[in-house]
């Protein structure tokens, strides 16, 4: 189980960094119902939800990420770009 | 017809020029530079090289005879004003300015500039203004009609080409530029990514999910593209 989901999440990085961004949160989402408990994940997702302009859905990964870990700098960074109206 | 006098040629400029030139709209192009000003002949109608800067040069081409002026100065801050000042002065009725930050913004406004675009402007800004309408960005009026957007690329164009997709017979539009975010791994393993900009891409760019188009049309068949 466990390498199942670092699997995918491995294979979501390699899909945003092909620029597959819809790929890649289909996987991300699939990982999300093994574990919801890994800010890696929602940082990812924060990421791919971003490159789509999918600007709610990014904030909201982002904010999962900050509530596992509230000390993740890139996370917050992208948090307060989007928010910043 | 309406008659566009683009000044300043660099990448954003000559862009301009160019799209402008597609519609079929009368463009004088000028820049101090010999090559930029090369680079346009046979695109736009008449490409001069001249000094912006200096007011006479100006009146004698005519320049005031023009309906709208895009100054686009790329670093020359001093430059940018002092022309659209002197645009201003010799009445053109519409000058588009290509702002370097806010505070070149504020003082293009002081000098009579009718609009002003920072097209390097900062990501959280551009999200800002998405806030009223999720896929539109920005928005420039070049004439009653016609307009220059920033909006997502429908996701129906992703991996496709332009010459593909041939946006100018199918919806009459320019495609001035492209944004696309480049994603790259960091040292600690996570993913982030950077933007570019394709100026004046080539039928052969494919269009990527998420890619913003910079376009320039009517604004009927722009909106039509924003339906999609």
């Amino acid at each position: 189980m466990n390498d199942d989901y670092n699997d995918l999440v491995e294979l979501a990085g390699f899909y945003i960094l092909s620029q597959r961004y819809d790929e890649a949160i289909k996987v991300l989402r699939r990982a999300e119902k093994m574990r919801k408990t890994d800010a890696r994940l929602y940082y990812n997702l924060g990421i791919a939800y971003e490159a789509l302009n999918e600007m709610n859905e990014a904030r909201e990964a982002f904010r999962l990420v900050l509530k596992l870990d509230p000390d993740h700098k890139s996370a917050q960074e992208h948090l307060d770009k989007l928010i910043e109206e | 017809m309406k008659q566009f006098v683009v000044i300043g040629l660099g990448r954003f400029g000559s862009s301009i020029a160019r799209a402008l030139s597609e519609m079929n709209f009368e463009v004088l192009a000028i820049d101090k530079d010999e090559a930029q000003v090369k680079a346009m002949e046979g695109v736009v109608s008449q490409a001069v090289v001249l000094d912006a800067t200096d007011e006479k040069s100006l009146r004698e081409l005519g320049v005031q005879e023009f309906d709208t002026a895009i100054v686009s100065m790329g670093d020359t801050v001093e430059d940018s004003i002092m022309i659209t000042l002197t645009l201003k002065e010799l009445g053109v009725k519409q000058v588009i300015v290509k702002a370097k930050s806010d505070l070149h913004s504020k003082i293009l406004k002081k000098v009579g500039a009718d609009r002003i675009t920072i097209p390097e402007r900062e990501m959280a800004d551009r999200l800002a203004q998405s806030l009223a309408s999720p896929k539109i960005f920005d928005f420039i009026e070049v004439s009653e009609t016609y307009g220059i957007v920033e909006m997502v690329a429908p996701k129906k164009f992703a991996n496709k080409t332009l010459s593909d997709l041939n946006l100018r017979e199918k919806y009459k539009v320019s495609v001035v530029a492209i944004k696309r975010k480049i994603p790259y791994t960091n040292p600690d393993g996570s993913t982030d990514f950077k933007e570019e900009i394709i100026v004046g891409p080539g039928g052969q760019d494919e269009i990527i999910s998420g890619d913003v188009f910079i376009l320039l049309g009517r604004n009927e068949d722009i909106e039509k593209i924003r339906k999609l």
